[in-house]
């Protein structure tokens, strides 16, 4: 795989998961959906996961950074997982809105899965791997705006969090901001 | 407590725009723990079943 096709398809999954996490800011600041405390354990783990990315854009595509990608789904998965299972028995409720008929920790999970496999994917391509150049020497629009909206998302969450938990433990389930 | 993973990784994004992979990469495990930490804080949240 060319290193412009590689930088291009690792800035359109930075991209997705960009649009993942300001679609949960939009739920939660237009529809007043306030995030449970797994919710926001979500939020951070696409970022991990858009971490990985993040490194091949900036300092070249290397394996351990697909690994860090698959780490952080991983481990986003996980916690979407349990949160699908707490309620998946009829009667035991549920949180939050739905989206297209189904709540958005099962979007999430999918989502997790789905960054798995694309990286996946991606570790067969090992000609993106030999030239170790830092993709950041070329940094075209797309590659820009996908990094700085991620590092607006990061930041973003953390006031996020900050305005709904404070400096401790969030609520099970949040009726407002704390702060 | 529950704005820490964020903060870590925007410090990890920041070393990596610096071109400090390996405080980066610091960054992002130490988040990442931090992240299955509070995850299993809040492992039992909601689990109201009444059966």
């Amino acid at each position: 795989m060319p290193s412009d096709l590689s930088r291009l398809l690792n800035a359109l999954g930075l991209v997705a998961i960009d649009t993942l996490l300001a679609l949960a800011f939009i739920d939660q600041l237009w529809f007043r959906d306030l995030p449970c405390p797994v919710c926001i354990l979500q939020r951070a783990a696409f970022i991990a996961a858009g971490f990985g990315i993040a490194l091949n854009l900036v300092l070249g595509p290397r394996p351990s950074h697909y690994g860090v990608t698959i780490l952080g789904a991983v481990a986003g998965g996980a916690i979407a997982l349990r949160q699908m299972l707490l309620y998946i028995v009829p009667g035991s409720g549920s949180y939050g809105n739905e989206v297209f008929g189904m709540h958005l920790y099962s979007w999430a999970f999918i989502g997790f899965v789905v960054i798995v496999v694309g990286a996946a994917i991606m570790l067969f391509y090992d000609r993106q791997f030999g030239r170790g150049e830092p993709l950041s020497s070329r940094l075209d629009a797309l590659t820009l705006t996908a990094l700085v909206t991620f590092a607006v998302v990061a930041v973003g969450n953390i006031f996020s969090t900050l305005f709904l938990c404070g400096l401790g433990f969030c609520p099970e389930a949040p009726v407002g901001y704390v702060l | 407590m529950m704005s820490l993973p964020f903060v870590l990784f925007a410090c990890g994004l920041g070393a990596a725009w610096l071109r400090q992979r390996e405080v980066a990469l610091g960054f992002w495990t130490a988040g990442l723990v931090v992240l299955l930490a509070l995850f299993r804080a809040h492992y039992g949240d909601a689990l109201n079943i009444a059966l």
